[in-house]
């Protein structure tokens, strides 16, 4: 207790001790797999076989939920086994020796492999013990019997630096090796990847200090096919494609969903941020857009003509209620129930993802039953939901929400349009073959976002436009890239690179790649 | 490339390697008894050590089904409880306690707050647990001698969930323990043969990557340096169970790999099974077992009940149409005895598995819990709770409504039952009486 408290008063008084912030960042899952792949050729993804890996700030790759826990260590343990195993089967078919050795134990021949292949694994120089500590490795290994061979003392080094800290996690120590962490926060903010050769030889040559160079780098890094890569993870991380790919809907009411559908809604999303990142166009438009990439299967959902060929562009028609990714299946599917629409839901995805704003939980002790819906006293979401907008301690945090939602009523559970509410009630709950009674229910969809003046909407085209035209909309997206490039949270301090970075992107008519140069380049350089 | 799985297993099956422990079952005598025996110096002990598993099912019970209404050795067994009638004189139901720790404030909606207190007696912190879960404390004391300090075993592998709903095993603040939901990997963890060549390897690429650490650690932060040490302690955890010759042990069986993963029941008994075998063979002395997630989402098609969530059951709010009233409440019995048949299948096991003079049940504590009384409501106060074995001198064939906290009872039954010497548990304020001594 003591110690902290002087701790606190000694770093208020010196910058030194911000070096005391954590600096080490965990290889997320998907940075692990993109990384084996660069460094091996390996193509399995072993990262997916993880125990699964917790959104913090809204991403996963933020420094505070990254701890090791036994159950990890030994996947890293088994997937390194096996990566090392496949890198040298048939030989070494990858490349990774960079010398024709004479014998397994070729001293000179085992060095330069431990140097070539520890640069490229720890993202930096080996020091000279570590050179020595894997060269005892890996003569040890390949000395074990007569009949081993170099390949045997390659592999077992590949398998111990696939475990090795400096492997799994990015430490940043400043110093000499400065330039290396650098080349790293450009490959993994922007590749979500290992750096390349180019990176490693600017870094050797000390050119990444300069704001002209690390430009140079992103823009050329941003026309490589990896950049993709890193901004196909981020938007699937800032829009939850988890929640809908883990979801399932009542099949009784939404036969048509299913595990394939789901993929086919993020893949539609995923187009409508790749065309918008990568053909230049105004970002904000993923709110706007009067088109979309769809599968045939969304298209008879969407109650739209087939496309062309699957997930090419299709417009909506001009009286069409849908716009953007608010009215994409993704959104109004993740953020609804098996059976239901959730306008409280969805509300809280709209506040948290699209404005930066925190809805707190309900505080403890709180009955959040609502009333059911029976078939004697059948209503809509806006009539069952009432008291949340009535009651304390209900209407102080419900009222930010529900009438978001209230405007999506008319796009039910799996995002395909409705004109009246369908309540279905079942005699029976385990018949499914019993016909169940029908209700139709007129639905108002009028909503709005209290805060924010002249707000009305009553579909997702009108929520949409809305919500690219705000300011504090726009600077959210910064601010998403922010906790994304940086894992962690904004603070006060970051203010500057954040207003910079907003200006930036606001000036370039929302290009999202001049977003990432600029933000790239302030952590980068920060 | 395409994928290419390689089983170290087959490869070592092929090479057919000799394994110079000798083998556990030459431990047991002619009646089929195991004397429990040090593995280190081959002797046998007189009195087999004591066990604790920690076992959970999520969302909570439904009271009108599940709590007895009578007290004492007459208690009658509900509904719910009736799948453990066979051994009511190993079971003591306990009712009662309160979880004051799931009403602090702070961030979260009452399952996180519930789980995170129920496991940890702290508040949920926003990511995870707030602290220690009581298995990890109990193993931390008695742990250190087993090729495992702890086992986490899971059931039910459902996607849903974040750290909070997914794990109820706690290194520390936010540091979940995740369990091993796969029956043929856990088998493969606790008894996949390895030959020692194998191992030589890998206790050299871990002292490589200890070395790597310790190098690494010297020069970073004080905050940085704190998390590389879990990452150390989770690598000397490694290095210790892999290092270990597992058990010559043929009573065990390699569950298939694949099958029907969803098919719940089935997993279940195949975690049970191995965890029982872990503990005859004293791999560890601690296990917790996660049978279906904190706020599970669950479905049942075992039991007919396909049409909603587990969840969703519990709150017969119209997201389950057809479950509203008393047809809800006996969805929800169903559901309850359920969790209740898989518990008493682990029972079972423990007690057909002899040792020393009696059964492995004779020398375990198991501890019954969920993150909330009545689901419906999210109540955490007034928890039901089941005690099971004869460790320490268990008071057993009972039910009994107490006064107290969790926490009252986790310190009662790692001090009194396992003699762990623990020194305190968060909320635990006294030693409960009952709970041991007949």
């Amino acid at each position: 207790m003591k110690a902290t408290g002087l701790l606190a008063l000694l770093c208020a008084a010196a910058a030194v001790c911000a070096t005391d912030a954590p600096t080490m960042r965990r290889l997320t899952h998907s940075q692990y797999n993109h990384s084996v792949h660069d460094l091996l050729g390996d193509e399995t993804n072993p990262a997916n076989q993880f125990p699964p890996e917790d959104f913090v700030n809204g991403f996963k790759n933020q420094f505070s939920s990254q701890s090791i826990s036994p159950l990890l260590a030994e996947a890293y343990g088994a997937a390194a086994e096996r990566l090392a195993h496949n890198a040298f089967r048939g030989g070494d078919t990858h490349g990774l020796i960079p010398c024709r050795p004479h014998t397994a134990a070729d001293a000179e021949c085992r060095a330069r492999f431990i140097r070539e292949f520890g640069l490229k694994a720890f993202r930096r120089p080996l020091s000279q013990p570590e050179v020595e500590r894997y060269a005892t490795l890996f003569a040890d290994e390949a000395g074990r019997t007569r009949t081993r061979k170099f390949l045997d003392g390659a592999e077992i080094v590949v398998e111990a630096m696939l475990q090795s800290p400096n492997f799994l996690f990015r430490a940043e120590r400043g110093g000499p090796g400065r330039q290396y962490e650098i080349a790293s926060r450009l490959a993994y903010f922007l590749w979500d990847s290992m750096p390349d050769a180019e990176l490693f030889e600017d870094a050797a040559q000390g050119k990444l200090g300069t704001p002209a160079e690390i430009d140079k780098q992103t823009r050329r890094m941003l026309a490589d096919s990896r950049a993709h890569q890193s901004v196909d993870e981020f938007a699937a991380e800032w829009l939850r494609f988890d929640r809908l790919l883990s979801s399932v809907k009542d099949r009784r009411q939404y036969p048509q969903f299913s595990a394939e559908l789901a993929q086919s809604m993020t893949e539609e999303t995923r187009r409508l941020i790749d065309d918008a990142v990568w053909n230049d166009r105004d970002f904000t438009t993923i709110f706007t857009s009067d088109y979309a990439f769809i599968s045939s299967e969304l298209a008879s959902l969407y109650g739209l003509p087939a496309p062309a060929a699957e997930f090419t562009r299709v417009a909506f028609p001009a009286d069409s209620d849908r716009a953007g990714i608010i009215g994409e299946a993704t959104f109004l599917a993740l953020t609804s129930k098996p059976g239901e629409t959730s306008p409280t839901a969805r509300g809280v995805f709209v506040r948290e993802q699209f404005l930066c704003q925190r809805v707190p939980d309900p505080p403890p002790g709180t009955n959040n039953n609502l009333p059911p819906v029976t078939e004697d006293k059948p209503v809509t979401n806006r009539e069952r939901m009432s008291a949340h907008a009535t009651q304390q301690p209900c209407a102080g945090c419900h009222q930010l929400m529900d009438p978001i939602g209230f405007g999506l009523e008319k796009f039910d559970a799996v995002g395909a349009r409705r004109d009246q509410l369908k309540l279905m009630f079942h005699k029976r709950h385990d018949d499914d073959d019993a016909k169940p009674t029908t209700i139709l229910l007129p639905l108002d969809a009028h909503g709005s976002i209290l805060g924010i003046a002249d707000s009305n909407f009553s579909n997702p085209r009108e929520l949409g436009n809305l919500l690219a035209r705000r300011p504090e909309c726009q600077e959210c997206i910064v601010r998403k890239l922010f906790r994304y490039g940086w894992g962690r949270h904004e603070t006060g301090a970051d203010r500057s690179v954040i207003q910079g970075a907003f200006e930036r992107f606001r000036q370039s008519q929302f290009r999202f790649k001049e977003l990432m140069i600029s933000l790239v380049s302030a952590y980068a350089l920060n | 490339m395409p994928s290419i799985k390689l089983s170290r297993r087959h490869l070592l099956k092929r090479a057919a390697v000799a394994i110079a422990l000798p083998p556990l079952d030459a431990m047991f005598n002619a009646q089929g008894t195991l004397y429990a025996a040090d593995l280190k110096r081959g002797q046998a002990v007189a009195r087999p050590e004591t066990r604790f598993v920690l076992w959970f099912n999520g969302n909570g019970i439904t009271e009108r089904y599940w709590m007895p209404a009578g007290t004492g050795r007459d208690f009658e067994l509900t509904p719910c409880l009736a799948p453990l009638a066979p051994y009511r004189n190993d079971i003591h139901v306990i009712t009662g306690l309160d979880n004051p720790a799931a009403r602090l404030p702070g961030p979260g909606n009452d399952h996180h707050r519930s789980m995170s207190a129920l496991m940890t007696g702290t508040s949920f912190s926003g990511h995870g647990a707030g602290g220690v879960s009581i298995d990890q404390l109990i193993a931390a004391k008695i742990g250190g001698d087993s090729r495992f300090r702890s086992l986490q075993v899971g059931v039910s592998q459902e996607s849903f969930g974040e750290s909070i709903q997914r794990n109820m095993s706690w290194a520390g603040r936010d540091r979940a323990l995740p369990p091993e939901m796969i029956p043929h990997k856990l088998f493969d963890r606790i008894f996949g043969k390895r030959d020692e060549g194998w191992i030589n390897r890998k206790r050299s690429i871990l002292d490589a990557v200890l070395e790597d650490s310790a190098a690494l650690q010297s020069s970073l932060g004080h905050k940085d340096q704190v998390r590389l040490d879990e990452h150390l302690s989770s690598i000397r955890d490694l290095e210790r169970a892999i290092t270990t010759l597992p058990p010559e042990y043929s009573r065990v069986q390699e569950p298939e790999e694949g099958g029907d993963m969803k098919d719940w029941p089935r997993i279940a008994k195949l975690q049970s099974d191995l965890v029982a075998h872990a503990l005859i063979t004293n791999q560890t002395r601690v296990a917790s077992y996660m049978l279906t997630k904190c706020q599970g989402l669950s479905r049942f098609p075992w039991l007919g009940y396909t049409a909603a969530r587990h969840h969703d059951y519990t709150h017969a709010d119209g997201k389950a149409p057809g479950f509203d009233g008393p047809d809800g409440q006996r969805t929800m019995r169903d559901i309850c005895r359920w969790h209740i048949e898989e518990f008493a299948y682990f029972v079972a096991k423990l007690k057909s598995t002899p040792e020393g003079d009696g059964t492995l049940l004779d020398h375990c504590c198991l501890l019954f819990v969920h993150e909330h009384a009545e689901a419906n409501s999210h109540k955490n106060n007034g928890l039901a709770a089941i005690v099971a074995g004869h460790a320490g001198d268990l008071a057993m064939g009972t039910h009994s409504k107490m006064t107290g906290t969790v926490g009252d009872l986790y310190l009662t039954l790692a001090n009194d039952a396992m003699g762990a010497g623990l020194d305190h548990f968060p909320t635990a304020g006294k030693k409960l009486s009952g709970i041991t001594g007949a």
